[in-house]
């Protein structure tokens, strides 16, 4: 099982998930924004990084493109989970693994989770 | 010599009607709380600015601090025309700040905002939450630092800021007092139906309309629609008495009233149901004249049964609608007051119109839910139509079915009428007469002079009591 970063501003769709990727058997930390999330990333080397994309601080998009300007960190596999702004993500389609619309299915989340964290 | 206040820059809501409440808009820089009830429309009012503000090339930030997620929020939003969903993330960003709010306090959400709002490059910042904020906070005094906080770093960057909060029975507000204006949002019920109303509870630097506004949420938002005898306290156009007449299609009435109803002037016709009111007013719209234009506003006859009406009557008005007669029909069901006056005003002078026929001003009445208002509400309804230049004929009916003893409906708006006449129905040997009955009229004393109604062939005509070839062959067969 892997250690997986949820960064979301909205704490109620963090929970969530964070509880469904536990029970799933992996560990997870939460960011309320990108910039914290990118000093977990940086302090604890997580696996998966699963991110909002408007978030205030720093963005899911401005996460990613800070992660890929890292050299240690560019490879690093992220997801992107949109309301409305998968299009503009999908433009930086080298920036995510995944670029998931919500609302989503969780067992499709997690099936993708469980290809990624399985390598 | 007359000192004159500075012009205040103006960041327009893009809500019809607000921006008249407001005295010309939210003032650029300023802060807002705008409150209600849950479901009182503070939401939608606040991401119809925003998208209204972000289609203007605006940069908006709305922060919010609720358990409702963003994607709920979009999905409720997604039915209203204003919502583009193209912009979000970019030119319109949404925020929880309630992560900061819940681990670090109301400093660190300051804090966050500030950082936030020059990140966006926002002129306007919506902040949905702020009871959420009070309830975070320890005394009134740091709620009131949080909002002069908010407030003072956006005003220095000239971004306006809308606070959003549900209000509560216990509710003291100590934040009123930081704002520039407040907005009241509420909904209510008057027996079975409901209606909402917007007032302006404070509005600092910034002459706003008071009292209570009627508004309603429909596809395309909020629309409200400022009180008419606060808007039209006095008639937007000086008055000029045009000293002509508008002929009234009636045969033998023009001769006697001086070539017509005098222009620009408003005529009540009261009476009886089926007395003929309705036919009279068809009669006018039929004879307007060619280069002019007219409307008929009805809350009886359906636009089919207008013009059948019309035809049966040998006044076909068919071939005028609607180049020159428009014809608008409001139902009897539920009416908004001064939703009415401002679509019957909208028609007046989109179309030039000259000639109205309103059938009849109980629609009006029904629609009001305040009774107390009627007075106030026709005063600058009638004083509106006089200064365009429109000559009005209205409708009153009478509950009574015949008789001889008709009162005068509402004596306090028929004395703001220019001219009155009276229909009614007699009963006499078995026979019906249809009597008409010129009570006043605008600088001409005509009082008590009663005539005979008539309908014939191409049109309708009023006689002498008594004193036609119909009332002699129907004496005659008596």
């Amino acid at each position: 099982m892997a250690l997986i970063l949820v960064a979301d501003d909205e704490v109620l769709l963090s929970d969530i998930l964070a509880v469904m990727l536990m029970d799933d058997g992996h560990e997870v930390m939460t960011a309320p924004h990108g910039r914290a999330a990118l000093q977990m990333i940086r302090e604890r080397k997580p696996a998966l990084v699963i991110t909002d994309f408007m978030m205030p601080l720093m963005t899911g998009l401005e996460l990613a493109q800070a992660l890929k300007a890292d050299a240690e960190l560019a490879d690093l596999p992220v997801i992107l989970l949109t309301g409305a702004q998968g299009d503009i993500a999908r433009r930086h389609h080298e920036l995510f693994r995944a670029v998931i619309d919500k609302p989503y299915k969780p067992g499709e989340l997690l099936a993708f989770v469980k290809t990624i964290t399985n390598g | 010599m007359e000192a004159s206040l500075p012009e205040l820059a103006r960041l327009s809501s893009g809500v019809p009607g607000l921006d008249l409440v407001l005295g010309g808009g939210f003032i650029e820089g300023a802060s807002y709380i705008i409150q209600g009830r849950p479901g009182a429309g503070k939401t939608i009012l606040s991401n119809q600015v925003a998208f209204f503000q972000a289609a203007s090339g605006r940069r908006i930030l709305y922060v919010t601090l609720l358990a409702e997620t963003h994607d709920q929020l979009f999905q409720a939003l997604s039915n209203m025309s204003f919502f583009d969903r193209a912009i979000l993330g970019d030119v319109i960003r949404y925020v929880s700040v309630f992560p900061s709010l819940r681990d670090e306090g109301l400093g660190a959400v300051v804090n966050l905002i500030r950082e936030e709002t020059k990140r966006q490059g926002a002129t306007l910042l919506v902040f949905d939450g702020l009871l959420n904020a009070r309830d975070r906070a320890e005394t009134a005094l740091d709620v009131k630092t949080f909002v002069a906080e908010i407030q003072s770093q956006a005003a220095f960057v000239g971004c306006t800021v809308l606070f959003l909060t549900s209000t509560r029975e216990d509710d003291s507000c100590p934040e009123h007092t930081m704002v520039d204006g407040v907005l009241d949002l509420s909904d209510n019920i008057a027996n079975v139906r409901a209606y909402r109303h917007l007032q302006v509870r404070k509005s600092r630097g910034s002459a706003a309309l008071g009292g209570l506004h009627l508004f309603e949420i429909g596809d395309a938002g909020i629309v409200i629609f400022p009180r008419l005898e606060a808007y039209l306290g006095r008639p937007t156009i000086e008055d000029e008495v045009d000293p002509s007449h508008a002929p009234t299609g009636i045969q033998g009435l023009d001769a006697i009233i001086g070539g017509g109803l005098p222009a620009g002037s408003v005529t009540l016709l009261a009476g009886h149901p089926g007395s003929g009111k309705t036919s009279c007013g068809l009669a006018f719209l039929h004879h307007t004249p060619a280069d002019l234009h007219a409307l008929h506003f009805g809350f009886y006859e359906t636009h089919a049964r207008l013009l059948a009406k019309s035809k049966a009557l040998g006044m076909d008005i068919s071939a005028q609608v609607p180049d020159q007669i428009d014809i608008i029909w409001n139902p009897l069901t539920e009416n908004l007051l001064d939703k009415l006056a401002y679509q019957l005003l909208e028609n007046i002078r989109r179309r030039k119109v000259k000639r109205l026929f309103i059938d009849g001003i109980g629609g009006f009445e029904r629609a009001s839910i305040s009774p107390g208002r009627i007075v106030e509400f026709f005063a600058a309804l009638t004083n509106e139509l006089r200064s365009l230049g429109v000559t009005t004929l209205m409708t009153w009916e009478l509950r009574e079915l015949s008789g001889g003893n008709a009162a005068s409906p509402l004596p306090e708006i028929s004395a703001m009428l220019d001219n009155l006449i009276e229909f009614q129905n007699l009963r006499s040997n078995q026979k019906l007469q249809r009597s008409v009955s010129l009570l006043k009229f605008r600088d001409i004393p005509y009082v008590d002079r009663k005539f005979e109604l008539l309908f014939r062939p191409g049109g309708i005509a009023i006689a002498e009591l008594g004193d036609t070839a119909e009332s002699r062959a129907d004496d005659e067969k008596g």
